[in-house]
């Protein structure tokens, strides 16, 4: 019985910040890097199903990134996971969800696991698309957005609630092996302390590359590309204050002012 | 007293006159009987403790005994904050202490040397004996009946075993055993005390006509008077005789009885004690316990993970409530008394680690059931160490508490409001969950630049921590020091952004892991710069640089704001020509005042400022938490407590015309700032840094480098 749950690590921005030279990012000097949130979620969700079957399961964590990522694979090693794969290859420096999912998809081909469960997005990006993409290439049932799960392992469905448009929720039944995307509020993630994260380092890490996984580099194009990253230009607003007649006044002058008269 | 014609030889006091060899021979089985109990007793927990780990606590073992009975003779410790009681119990001890040396030399005169035909208990030096005896007597039972009284007409709340950890109902919730133990104490020993004079005044009326004994009498006044009073009521000679003999065997055998159960009952405090205050830890209060943070384990979370040390901790506490009287989370309704803490686990231990095996299964500590450790208990310390200012006999309940906090960290138990505290610590090293770039941000504000440690040599470095960095309130004491510094002409700098929190929250939070990464860390960067002394603001990164960083190879000087300010004034470089008006108070931060004893200068600036102080009636040593300690700043205090800023805030208010709450750490400000809102004061007084009282009055600033911009036009500092 095996839970795969991928990570990213992600950038969390600087309330003062710069652009990197090419516009396409922002310069990572003002960035720090963390585990995304919603993943601390994801690897909770597995570590409690895990502790339920009484230990008799594994849970292996997968990202893709370089080895300044490795911060986040230890973190969620130390929570109590087993063991982590990270996959690194230059040309996924600017993977976009599609190209990952790719590269993930390889992954679970090799781990035949039993369930994955994926961040419902990513707190950097935001696109909510990797785990549903690698669902999609997988064939497997899947379900975005899950805020509530009953699976037990070795069963071959799962039940599960997930959040829907306007404060609804549905209740759904998935076959397994499937791809859940988890959303924050599912649990009440563990910390994992800093001698943890340390002590983590000994817990086996496969570092491979898309050789390893019979990839090549034209395998993981990604379906998009960041032309260029702005901050757009801010609005004003002035709050009118006063009373009925004085902001009817005031409000009046304003619209002359905009309209040049 | 005699005369002459005696034989003083025969001037003394035959022992077991008249006895039978019978009885005899049953009186030595019985007191072999009850120092065999003792023995065993005193070795059974000897064992129990040694099931700890071992600390090495009690070497080098001289230096420790003499502190150790210079603190016993002198009664400091129990005299601290109740000198009556302090007194009584010093009668107590003397009266016992005399008794039991005279017991020990009539022992040695019949047992030891005189079998070896060296005897000396006779004449004058018996007479004196008997006298001081007597004396010691008196004192005795006069402290006895002073600690009755006090038990049952004072009605001290520290005397009430009640405890705020459990709930009615729960085993054990009043400790009504331990009150039935210290009324057994006091019985005993005053019934033993008792019958010791009506032994000595039967005798008198008994031997009325052996001149050895009549004209000696009054040697023992106290035991003749009481003759007069048998003898007044009709007692003859032979009734005197076998008053003796009844008396004899009663007094005996309950003497014998109090030594054998000595290590079984409360009296074991007499030696445990002893061995508490020897093992104590000068600077328990002020450094936590090390730790291997590579170990397999970390922390407590079994019983034999505490050290040896810690299990003689929990057997020496008296009961005396000084420690839950002090306590600010006790006093909030919190449920934590360390008194409770220590006697839960004393009992945990007694039940589990005084069996001839140790139990097949490692004793939890921390938990739900009867006399574990609740983790509410354990989140609710402020680690203001007031319980181990105040311990009569040593122990260190707040090295406890972090002990099994590490455990609890260890396995992500606690507070879910703190997880995002502990992982902003991890990742930007401030526990505001702000970035790195944030921190210096606050320098903007002043209109000269401050000097980058990292990169030119300063004179003094500062250290200038999360809360005065980063917390809004605080920023504005931060700068108004800034201008203060700069306006005294000092050579100063700060670390910028790479500046992490010193981590003295986050060790008392029990994230030892974290607190060790950030301490090498800034010590790299510490060494790594080039300067003469550390100033801060912050007591609490005074306390970890101060007296942790060490540990880690880090030996700097470093002084608090208060004392540098004083300094500063007393040398003339800060000028303060405004005449406060103000009616102040002033709250001593626990980690300048109590945890490192600065309790001076702050007071001397304030006396150099020319406002009006008026102490609260807790201040100094005995100052009382702003509640902010061990991280529960960054913890919400549930409504239904009342937070220990608003009983502060409630006692300065008692202060008549108070105009300003001077605190003097930036987490005081923070809590005292709330406590003041939240008890409706802040129509009062307001709350305020001494740094911006004495920003105040030097007036508008002159800036004394020409060549700044910002010189020609003096701003005001510190207006709140
Ligand atoms: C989801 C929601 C949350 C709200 N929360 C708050 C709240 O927290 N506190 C609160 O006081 N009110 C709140 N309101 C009310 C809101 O502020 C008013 O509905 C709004 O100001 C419209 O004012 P009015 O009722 O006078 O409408 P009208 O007088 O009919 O005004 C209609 C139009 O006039 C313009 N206008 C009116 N007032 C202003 C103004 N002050 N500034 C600029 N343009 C104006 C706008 O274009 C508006 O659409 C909330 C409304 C909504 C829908
Ligand atoms: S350190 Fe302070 S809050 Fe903690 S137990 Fe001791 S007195 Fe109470
Ligand atoms: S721990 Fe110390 S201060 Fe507290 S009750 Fe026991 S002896 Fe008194």
């Amino acid at each position: 019985m095996k839970i795969l749950v991928t990570v990213k690590q992600v950038a969390a921005l600087d309330d003062e910040f710069e652009l990197r030279d090419d516009g396409r990012d922002v310069d990572e000097d003002f960035f720090e890097e963390d585990l995304n949130e919603f993943d601390h979620y994801s690897v909770e969700e597995a570590l409690l199903i895990k502790e339920a079957a009484g230990d008799d399961a594994e849970v292996v964590i997968v990202t893709v990134g370089n080895e300044d990522t490795d911060d986040a694979l230890r973190t969620a090693l130390a929570k109590g996971a087993d063991r982590g794969i990270r996959i690194w290859d230059e040309s996924l420096a600017d993977a976009d969800g599609i190209a990952v999912a790719k590269v993930l998809a390889k992954v679970v081909e090799r781990e035949k696991p039993d369930m994955v469960f994926t961040g419902a997005q990513s707190a950097d990006f935001g696109s909510a698309v990797t785990g549903m993409a690698l669902a999609g290439l997988l064939g497997w049932p899947h379900a975005a957005v899950v805020c509530n799960l009953e699976y037990s392992p070795g069963s071959d469905t799962a039940t599960l609630r997930r959040e829907l448009e306007g404060g609804l929720e549905e209740i759904m039944t998935v076959r397994c092996p499937a791809v859940l995307s988890i959303q924050l509020g599912i649990n009440e993630p563990r910390y994992a302390s800093l001698r943890g994260i340390k002590q983590a380092k000994q817990k086996p890490v496969d570092e491979l590359t898309l050789d390893d996984l019979g990839l090549a580099a034209d395998g993981v194009t990604s379906a998009s590309r960041v032309r260029r990253m702005y901050a757009p230009e801010k609005g004003q607003a002035e709050l009118i204050t006063g009373s009925a007649a004085e902001q009817a006044t005031r409000l009046a002058e304003i619209i002359k002012e905009l309209r040049g008269m | 007293m005699f005369s002459s014609d005696y034989d003083p030889e025969n001037v003394t006091r035959i022992l077991f006159q008249d006895f039978p060899t019978w009885m005899l021979v049953v009186f030595y089985i019985i007191a072999i009987i009850a120092i065999g109990v003792f023995l065993y007793g005193v070795w059974a927990q000897i064992r129990k403790y040694r099931r700890g780990v071992r600390s090495g606590a009690w070497s080098p073992f001289w230096p420790r005994f003499h502190e150790m009975v210079a603190t016993v003779l002198s009664h400091r410790t129990i005299k601290r904050r109740s000198k009556m009681t302090g007194k009584m119990h010093a009668w107590i001890f003397y009266g016992f202490v005399l008794l039991f040396i005279g017991t020990s030399i009539i022992t040695l005169d019949h047992d030891i040397t005189g079998p070896l035909g060296i005897s000396f208990w006779y004449g004058w030096f018996y007479l004196a004996f008997g006298l001081v005896m007597d004396l010691a007597g008196v004192v005795l039972i006069g402290g006895l009946l002073y600690m009755m009284y006090r038990r049952k007409w004072l009605a001290l709340p520290k005397l009430d075993y009640t405890r705020p950890d459990r709930a009615p109902g729960d085993p054990d919730f009043d400790r009504s055993d331990y009150r039935r133990e210290d009324w057994a104490f006091l019985w005993t020993l005053i019934i033993i005390a008792i019958t010791g004079f009506l032994l000595e005044a039967a005798r008198v009326v008994w031997l009325q006509n052996d001149p050895m004994v009549w004209d000696v009498r009054w040697h023992a006044p106290v035991g003749t008077v009481i003759s007069y009073v048998m003898m007044g009521l009709g007692l003859s000679p032979e009734g005197g005789g076998d008053l003796r003999m009844g008396l004899w065997w009663f007094h005996g055998i309950l003497a014998l009885t109090f030594i054998a159960l000595i290590p079984y009952t409360k009296v074991q405090h007499i030696f445990t004690a002893m061995g508490s205050l020897m093992a104590r830890d000068p600077d328990g209060k002020r450094r936590m316990p090390s730790a291997d943070v590579d170990a397999e384990h970390i922390g407590v979370n079994h019983l034999g993970d505490f050290s040896d040390k810690y299990l003689l901790h929990f057997d020496a506490c008296t009961k005396c409530g000084k420690c839950h009287e002090a306590c600010p989370a006790n006093a909030g309704g919190y449920p934590l008394s360390p008194r409770d803490l220590v006697l839960s686990l004393r009992e945990l231990s007694k039940d589990t680690f005084s069996g001839a095996t140790m139990p097949a299964e490692p004793v939890q500590v921390i938990g739900d059931g009867p006399n574990m450790i609740r983790p509410e208990t354990l989140w609710s310390c402020r680690t203001c160490a007031a319980c181990i200012e105040i311990c009569p006999v040593g122990i260190e309940h707040l090295p406890m508490i972090v002990e099994m906090r590490r455990a609890l960290v260890e396995e992500g138990e606690f507070d879910p409001m703190l997880q995002p505290t502990l992982q902003s610590l991890q990742k930007s090293g401030n526990s505001m969950s702000e970035s790195k770039r944030k921190r210096p941000r606050w320098a903007r504000q002043l209109d000269f630049k401050v000097k980058d440690a990292r990169k030119e040599p300063v004179d003094v470095l500062w250290y200038v921590g999360d809360y005065a960095s980063l917390d809004p309130r605080s920023q504005k004491v931060t700068v108004a020091f800034a201008r203060i510094l700069h306006a005294a002409g000092i050579d100063f700098g700060i670390l910028y952004e790479d500046e992490q929190t010193a981590g003295n929250d986050v060790r008392r939070v029990g994230e030892e892991g974290l607190f060790q990464a950030l301490a090498e860390a800034n010590i790299e960067l510490l060494d790594s710069c080039d300067f003469k002394t550390i100033v801060t603001t912050d007591p609490h990164t005074y306390n970890t640089v101060k007296n942790e960083y060490p540990e880690f190879g880090g030996n700097y000087i470093i002084e608090h704001a208060s004392s540098m300010l004083e300094r500063l004034i007393r040398e003339g470089k800060v000028a303060m020509p405004v005449d406060l008006d103000y009616r102040v108070t002033f709250h001593d931060p626990c980690h300048l005042g109590r945890i490192n004893g600065d309790v001076e200068p702050p007071r001397q600036v304030l006396g150099q400022l020319d406002v009006d102080l008026i102490e609260m009636p807790r201040n100094r040593d005995n100052s009382f938490c702003c509640g902010a300690g061990g991280g529960r700043i960054w913890l919400p205090d549930p409504p239904e407590m009342k937070k220990p800023a608003e009983l502060r805030a409630t006692e300065a208010s008692a202060i008549e015309g108070l105009d300003v709450l001077v605190v003097n750490c930036p987490k005081c400000l923070n809590m005292m700032e709330d406590g003041v809102k939240g008890t409706g004061n802040e129509d009062n007084f307001r709350v305020m840094e001494l740094i911006e009282l004495v920003a105040e009055a030097m007036g508008p600033i002159d800036q004394p480098d020409p060549d700044d911009g910002g010189a020609s036009k003096p701003e005001p500092v510190g207006a709140a």
